[in-house]
């Protein structure tokens, strides 16, 4: 017992040693704090939501513009209503089937869906609540025969998991692209191989844009067994083009990866490196709004949110993946994602050169 | 005319605490080996990490054939090849992949490349190996593709920083001897080592190196010839028994200069005088002190460290002579 003690105190001599490992000691516990203290927020009202509505029911229209009744926006087909979710004018989705008035008035069974928006899913669960009470009053006490169900835009059961399948796909791509890359240089600083490609006469930049590459492989081929994992055992399917769901993975790549050649530069060695690094990933995979959705955070949280490029790569891959959105319409995130990737590029390539040399 | 190919000025590295190289000039003859000898930590490798322009210096310049190692790096890096004290290899690729990986990093076209490494790979014996993982060879293995890997682009410098530590007797030799067979051909080398007979037997000319300066530098024999010069005499005695009465009963002898403990048994003694050995029997019987043999020998270059430097050569350069009862010499 007494040789454990000793092992123990001397472990967390080693460990208390590093001042990185310190730094995110205290820093990690912080941020775990805040994210769960502000994370759940208080459940929205209902008052404020909008809703954009597609009715095949021409008579539908009318009554609801009518009764003055607010937060629903008209639209003239499902696509443009997709168009309405995809820009984050509305919270959530309703399509009205036809002779959806007449079936209420002879009390037949009649459904109405609601659409859940690519950025916040969690808000069609409240809007389906909120179009029952407000369907129920308009029309007068018939709501028993309304049935309200929540769909996935592409058809079909609504289905959670294939609104967090492109966020976690853009989450792993790259985190591991990040990780691998700092562990491959790490790796060949320490080993003494990178002074034998230091000896070469290739230029600086060579080095870190073939790691670049190397690991942009690595990340696109996990992001496609995530993929495959999801269509096989999830039922997730992809409504937007294959391409575009590609380019946005390497974009999203391209955007973070500066980061991870800027620390990785740094650091003294391998486990500051991976300390430093996992004190920012771990805040971005609750921020980001992989697995809860940005809109639900308190303001302040919102804005810090748009520090971390997986919340850009993370919606605009939702987007594609279950709107099908076409390249024009998530076109703020594309610009966000671009603005990271040439600023921390442009950053972390001379930079690199110059800390390797010294 | 003796052409120069490598010099340094006044090179100078600090680290944040350490003065790891402190104002060294030196200059390389071409078809010359050039040792730099001296204790681990003395500044050895920061001196070939400078040369390779690997590391920039504080102070001081360097050139490698006439190029600047700071402002013409690429074109110094044509010019050298490097063998350093880590083995530049990758575990998981064969030999043949490692050759060809840094052949090609050197711009050479595969053909070209192919040819190169399998000529080498040849010279050291290592052709039935070629398509093995490199993590599946020896140390020596390892050590000798590691050798030819730096040769691949013919450089006419090769720069060597303990190319036989930790290796078994056998490849040692063969790696000496494949380093003398490099200098026939006309390859300029620099040699570091901590080996006093490596540095001794390899090297035409010796730097010692102690503390980031160079106490010491010309052919091992000038070196040696400061201490016969001196008339210093060095003689072993065999004591079954030390006592440290015997040793300073030793040592206040007026013509003694220094003495040290070999071993257990052994004590060696550096005399400034006319008949040193009629003395010091003389002493030996007075003060009955039991010797089982005595003897002189010639001088080492490990007697002209310790004469240059006032302490053994090990591998803290910091501890003094007094922390003695060690032997590092290797015969």
């Amino acid at each position: 017992m007494k040789y454990a003690l000793f092992i123990a105190v001397k472990d967390l001599i080693y460990f208390f040693r590093s001042r990185f490992a310190l730094i995110a000691f205290i820093i990690m516990p912080v941020f775990m704090m805040l994210m769960t203290g502000y994370m759940f927020p208080k459940m929205q009202s209902n008052k404020n939501m909008s809703i954009v509505v597609f009715s095949h029911d021409k008579g539908f229209v009318n009554m609801i513009r009518d009764s003055e009744v607010e937060g629903f926006t008209f639209v003239e087909s499902e696509k443009e209503l997709r168009e309405y979710l995809i820009e984050e004018k509305a919270d959530a989705g309703m399509i009205v089937p036809e002779n959806f008035l007449k079936s209420v008035l002879v009390n037949k069974e009649v459904a109405v869906k609601i659409i859940p928006s690519p950025s916040n899913p969690q808000m069609a669960m409240s809007a389906s609540q909120g179009v029952m009470t407000t369907l129920g009053s308009s029309l007068g006490g018939s709501k028993s025969q309304i049935e309200v169900k929540l769909e996935n835009p592409s058809g079909g059961e609504f289905n959670y998991y294939s609104f967090m399948a492109p966020g976690i796909m853009a989450m792993v791509a790259i985190m591991s692209v990040v990780n691998g890359l700092a562990a491959a240089i790490t790796m060949e600083k320490e080993k003494g191989t990178m002074d034998g490609i230091m000896t070469t006469p290739i230029p600086r930049s060579s080095i870190i844009i073939g790691k670049v590459l190397s690991q942009t492989t690595r990340g696109l081929l996990q992001a496609i067994v995530i993929l495959l994992l999801a269509i096989f055992l999830f039922g997730v399917s992809i409504e937007g083009s294959l391409i575009l769901t590609f380019f946005l993975l390497i974009l999203g790549i391209f955007s973070f990866i500066g980061i991870g050649i800027i620390i990785t530069a740094g650091a003294p060695d391998q486990e500051s490196s991976q300390m430093i690094l996992t004190s920012i990933t771990f805040p971005m995979l609750f921020l980001s709004g992989v697995f809860f959705p940005v809109e639900q955070m308190p303001t302040f949280m919102q804005y810090l949110s748009k520090a971390f490029p997986l919340t850009f790569a993370a919606d605009a891959l939702r987007k594609v993946m279950i709107m099908g959105a076409s390249l024009s319409s998530i076109r703020v995130d594309v610009i966000a994602l671009t603005i990271f990737a040439v600023v921390t590029l442009l950053l972390a390539v001379p930079l690199f050169s110059r800390l390797t040399t010294t | 005319m003796e052409e120069i190919v490598i010099e340094a000025r006044n090179l100078t590295k600090q680290f944040k605490q350490v003065l790891a190289v402190d104002n060294v000039s030196f200059r390389v003859k071409k078809g010359e080996i050039f040792g730099l000898l001296g204790p681990n930590g003395a500044g050895k490798s920061t001196t070939i990490r400078m040369l390779t322009a690997l590391t920039k210096p504080t102070d001081g310049k360097a050139f490698i054939n006439g190029y600047d190692v700071v402002k013409e790096a690429k074109m110094v890096r044509k010019n050298i090849g490097l063998v350093s004290e880590k083995i530049i290899l990758y575990d998981r690729l064969t030999a043949m992949e490692n050759l060809m990986f840094f052949a090609k990093l050197n711009n050479m076209n595969t053909k070209k490349a192919k040819k190169r490494c399998n000529k080498l790979l040849e010279m050291v014996e290592m052709t039935e190996w070629k398509n093995t993982r490199v993590s599946r060879f020896s140390t020596g293995m390892k050590q000798r593709i590691n050798v030819i890997r730096s040769l691949l682009h013919d450089p006419e410098i090769i720069f060597l920083d303990e190319p036989t530590l930790g290796l078994d007797p056998q490849t040692t030799r063969s790696i000496r001897e494949f380093i003398r067979e490099l200098n026939e051909q006309g390859k300029t080398i620099v040699l570091t080592t901590h080996i006093m007979v490596e540095a001794d037997n390899l090297s035409d000319r010796i730097a010692i190196i102690d503390h980031g300066k160079i106490a010491a530098m010309d052919t091992s024999k000038n070196l040696k010839r400061m201490i016969d010069n001196n008339e210093t005499s060095i003689i072993d005695l065999d004591i079954p028994n030390i006592t440290n009465p015997m040793l300073s009963t030793i040592n206040e002898l007026h013509c003694v200069e220094k003495v040290f403990n070999k071993n257990s048994e052994e004590i060696r003694i550096y005399m400034n005088c006319d008949d040193p050995l009629e003395i010091l029997i003389t002493l030996l019987k007075e003060n009955n002190i039991p010797v089982k043999g005595i003897k002189t020998v010639e001088p080492t270059l490990e007697d002209v460290f310790i004469k240059l430097t006032g302490h053994e050569m090990r591998d803290n350069p910091g501890k003094q002579a007094e922390n003695r009862f060690e032997n590092r010499r290797i015969r």
